[in-house]
C-alpha cells in the first residue's frame, strides 16, 4: 500500500506540468462537477450559461495577465483598471468632441452623450478604437519609466499612476458616464466566432502569446530572471531597466485591450469602472495562480480564472431567490484562496522532506 | 533641533499643507477659519484611526489591505445584532463589540501567516474578499439606517462650537479625544514597548531582527490585533457619524488610506513610519480636497492631484537614493584604483 502510495506521487512529479497547475485543475474539475450535479435544473453546463461566463471572464482575465507579467518581473501593476478605463474615456471623449450633442437637449447630469451621426468616416472610428491602445502604451513607458529608471517601488509608482489616470478620466468627463459609442463598436463584445464569445477568444489568444513569450523567447527568460534576482540578472548582462519598461508597456497594452472590450460591451465609459474590485481580483487571481516574481505560468491564471468564474457563476444559480446570493462567491473565493494557501504549505512541506531523505 | 525637523520625513508633508493652506487661503479667505479647521478635524478622525490601524503593519515591511473589510465586518455585525435586540444605548457597547470582532479578524489574519509562512499581502487579499463577502451573504446587504437612541445626534456632539459661513453652525467633534488618545498610545507603543522596537527591527532587516532574539509570531499578533481593534473601532465611528451602517463600508479605499500613510513619510518597504507622520498624510489628502472646491476647481480632479503629488513624492527619496549609490560606486572605483 505504502509503496503504490509513492509510486503514484512519483508519477504525479514525473508529470510535464507543475503541482500548482494540477492543484488547480483538480479544483476546477471538482467546482465543474460539483455546481453541474446541483445545478443539473438550471443548466449550468448550457450553451447559453457558457456563453454568458466566457464574456464575463474575458475582460478580468486580461486585466489579470496584464498584472501578472509584472507581478513575475517582481513588481505589481494597480492601474490595470485605471488605464483601461482612461483609454476608454479619452476614446469616448475624442467621439464626444467631434459630435457634441446640441446644445438644447441637455441630457441628464449622470451622463455626457455623444451624439453620432447616422454615417460616419471610417477613419474616425479606426482613431477611436486606438485611442485606448496608445493610452495602454503610454501608461506602461510611464510606470516603467518610474519603476525601472527611476526607481520607485512598484507598489508605490503605480499606485500613484492609478490615481492620476482615474483624476484625469473623471476630471475629463466631470465624474459622468460617456454613453452613446458608435453601434460598430459592438462587435468585439457582441460577436461570437464558431458559437465562442469573441471576448473569451481574445482572451485565449492573449493568454497563447503570452506563454509563448513567457516560455519560448528569450526575452520571457529575462523577465523570469530579472523577478528570481534582480542583482543577478544585471551582473549576467541583462538590461533590467530595458526588460522593466518593456514588460509594463505589455501590462498597460493589454490593459487597453480589457477597456475596449468593456466598453464595447456596456457601450459606453466611465472613470469608475470597476474601480473597487478589478484591481484587487487581477492580484487575487495571480496569487491564486500562484504567480512570484520569477516563477508562475499563464495557464494557470487561465484556469484560476476559469475556477473564479464558475463558482460566481455556479453559487449564483444555486443560491437563486435567497437574499444577498450574488455576494457568496467572494465568500467562497476568500476561502478557497485561504485552503489552497494551506495545502501549498503542505505539499511544500512533504516536498521539502523527500528532498532531504 | 531645526536641521533634525527638516531633515525629518514629516517635514515635507508639513511644508506642503502650509503652502497649500495659505495659497488656498489667499484665493478664498473663508478656508483659513477656525470652522474649517473644525470641519477638517471631523472629516479626517475616522480615516486617521483607519491609517494608525494599518501603520504598524507598515512599519513591518508588509501590506494589509483587509482592515478595511474588517471595519465593516465588525461594525454591521455588531450593528445588526444590536439592533435585532432592540439595544437603544450609546457608543460603549457597540465599541467594545466591534473591537472585539476586528481583534478575531485581526488575529485570523496573524494566524496564517504565523501557521503557514505566508505574505501578509496575499493573506489579507483572501480575507479582505471573504470578509465582504461574508458580511454581504450571512449579515446584511443593504445599509440600515436605524439608529439607536444612544447614538442619534452623535454626529453634532461637539466639544466647542463656532458659527461656519457655509453650514451655519458646526464644532470641533468629541471624536478628535479618541484620536488623541489613540496616536498618543499608539506613539508610546511604538517608541517605548519592546514590540514596538521590534516592529521597526523586522522592517529594517527580518533576518537581522530574527538573530537578535525578537519573537516574530508574537510581533505579528500584536500588530494585527492592533490593527482588527482599531478598525472595528474606525468602523463604527464612521457608522455614527453618517447615521448609517454599511456592509461595504470603505470598500476599495485601503489603497487610498496606504497612499496617506507614504505621503505621511513611512516606507513600502518597512522599517521607517511615524505617528505624526501618518496624521499629516491624511490631513493632507483631505486638505486637497476641500483645497479643490474652495478653488472652484471641479472635485474630480482630486485624485488627479494626489497622483501626481505621489509621484513627485516617491520619486524624489528615490533619485536621492539613486545618486547615493552612483557616488558610492565612484569612490569604490577611485580606491580601487588606489589600491593598486
Amino acid at each position: 500500500m505504502e509503496k503504490q502510495k509513492r509510486n503514484f506521487l512519483d508519477v504525479i512529479r514525473k508529470l510535464p506540468i507543475e503541482s500548482h497547475t494540477l492543484l488547480l485543475i483538480i479544483i476546477l474539475i471538482l467546482v465543474i462537477i460539483f455546481f453541474s450535479i446541483v445545478n443539473a435544473d438550471k443548466g449550468f453546463l448550457s450553451a447559453r450559461s457558457v456563453n454568458s461566463m466566457g464574456i464575463q471572464l474575458a475582460e478580468i482575465g486580461i486585466l489579470a495577465i496584464a498584472m501578472m507579467v509584472t507581478s513575475l518581473v517582481g513588481g505589481i501593476n494597480l492601474s490595470v483598471n485605471a488605464t483601461a478605463n482612461l483609454g476608454a474615456v479619452l476614446s469616448g471623449y475624442y467621439l464626444y468632441k467631434l459630435f457634441p450633442p446640441p446644445p438644447t437637449g441637455g441630457i441628464a447630469a449622470i451622463f455626457t452623450q455623444i451624439n453620432m451621426p447616422e454615417s460616419v468616416d471610417p477613419f474616425i472610428l479606426v482613431v477611436a478604437l486606438l485611442i485606448p491602445l496608445v493610452v495602454g502604451v503610454i501608461s506602461g513607458i510611464l510606470n516603467g519609466y518610474l519603476v525601472g529608471y527611476i526607481g520607485v517601488p512598484p507598489i508605490l509608482a503605480t499606485l500613484a499612476t492609478m490615481s492620476l489616470f482615474t483624476g484625469l478620466a473623471a476630471g475629463l468627463t466631470k465624474g459622468r458616464t460617456i454613453t452613446g459609442f458608435p453601434t460598430q463598436f459592438e462587435f468585439v463584445a457582441n460577436q461570437s466566432l464558431l458559437g465562442i464569445p469573441l471576448p473569451f477568444l481574445i482572451f485565449v489568444v492573449l493568454t497563447g502569446i503570452t506563454f509563448v513569450l513567457l516560455n519560448r523567447t528569450t526575452f520571457g527568460f529575462k523577465m523570469r530572471m530579472l523577478g528570481t534576482n534582480e542583482v543577478a540578472s544585471r551582473f549576467s548582462g541583462i538590461n533590467n531597466k530595458d526588460v522593466i519598461m518593456k514588460t509594463y508597456i505589455y501590462s498597460g497594452f493589454l490593459s487597453s485591450i480589457a477597456g475596449i472590450i468593456v466598453m464595447s460591451r456596456t457601450m459606453s465609459a466611465a472613470y469608475e469602472y470597476g474601480a473597487t474590485t478589478y484591481v484587487l481580483l487581477t492580484i487575487l487571481i495571480g496569487v491564486l495562480a500562484g504567480i512570484q516574481g520569477g516563477f508562475g505560468n499563464v495557464i494557470n491564471i487561465f484556469i484560476s480564472m476559469l475556477i473564479l468564474q464558475g463558482l460566481s457563476t455556479g453559487f449564483q444559480m444555486l443560491l437563486q431567490g435567497v437574499r444577498g446570493s450574488a455576494f457568496f462567491k467572494d465568500f467562497s473565493w476568500g476561502v478557497l484562496m485561504l485552503i489552497i494557501f494551506v495545502i501549498n504549505f503542505f505539499t511544500r512541506k512533504s516536498d521539502r522532506k523527500s528532498a532531504k531523505s | 533641533m531645526i536641521k533634525k525637523l527638516v531633515k525629518s520625513n514629516e517635514f515635507i508633508p508639513l511644508v506642503i499643507i502650509i503652502v497649500l493652506s495659505l495659497v488656498v487661503g489667499l484665493i478664498n479667505p473663508n478656508f483659513l477659519t477656525i470652522a474649517t479647521l473644525f470641519d477638517l478635524v471631523r472629516a479626517s478622525n475616522v480615516y486617521i484611526i483607519l491609517a494608525l490601524a494599518l501603520l504598524p503593519v507598515v512599519i513591518l515591511g508588509g501590506v494589509d489591505i483587509s482592515f478595511v473589510a474588517i471595519a465593516a465586518v465588525a461594525s454591521y455585525s455588531t450593528h445588526m445584532f444590536l439592533l435585532a435586540r432592540g439595544y437603544q444605548g450609546g457608543m460603549l457597547t457597540y465599541v467594545i463589540m466591534a473591537c472585539a470582532i476586528g481583534a478575531f479578524a485581526g488575529l485570523f489574519n496573524a494566524f496564517f501567516v504565523n501557521k503557514f509562512k505566508l505574505p501578509i499581502f496575499d493573506v489579507s487579499l483572501a480575507t479582505q474578499t471573504m470578509w465582504y463577502g461574508f458580511t454581504l451573504f450571512f449579515v446584511g446587504a443593504t445599509s440600515n439606517f436605524d439608529i439607536p437612541e444612544g447614538l442619534v445626534g452623535y454626529y453634532a456632539r461637539y466639544l466647542t462650537r463656532v458659527s461656519d459661513p457655509i453650514t451655519g453652525e458646526t464644532g470641533l467633534h468629541i471624536s478628535i479625544l479618541y484620536v488623541i488618545v489613540i496616536a498618543i498610545f499608539l506613539w508610546w507603543f511604538l517608541k517605548y514597548t519592546m514590540i514596538g522596537r521590534g516592529i521597526y527591527a523586522i522592517g529594517g532587516n527580518k533576518e537581522v531582527a530574527e538573530r537578535t532574539g525578537f519573537n516574530i509570531n508574537r510581533i505579528h499578533l500584536v500588530v494585527f490585533l492592533i490593527m482588527g481593534v482599531l478598525s472595528g473601532f474606525a468602523g463604527v465611528l464612521q457608522g455614527s457619524f453618517s447615521r448609517n451602517f454599511n456592509p461595504t463600508l470603505f470598500i476599495g479605499q485601503n489603497l487610498d488610506v496606504l497612499a496617506a500613510i507614504i505621503l505621511g513619510g513611512a516606507a513600502i518597504k518597512g522599517g521607517r513610519g511615524t505617528v505624526i507622520g501618518t496624521i499629516l498624510g491624511v490631513v493632507l489628502t483631505q486638505i486637497i480636497n476641500r483645497a479643490l472646491v474652495l478653488t472652484q476647481i471641479p472635485a474630480e480632479w482630486q485624485k488627479f492631484v494626489v497622483g501626481l503629488i505621489l509621484i513627485i513624492f516617491t520619486s524624489i527619496p528615490a533619485i536621492k537614493e539613486n545618486r547615493k549609490k552612483q557616488v558610492g560606486r565612484t569612490t569604490e572605483l577611485v580606491e580601487v584604483t588606489v589600491a593598486e
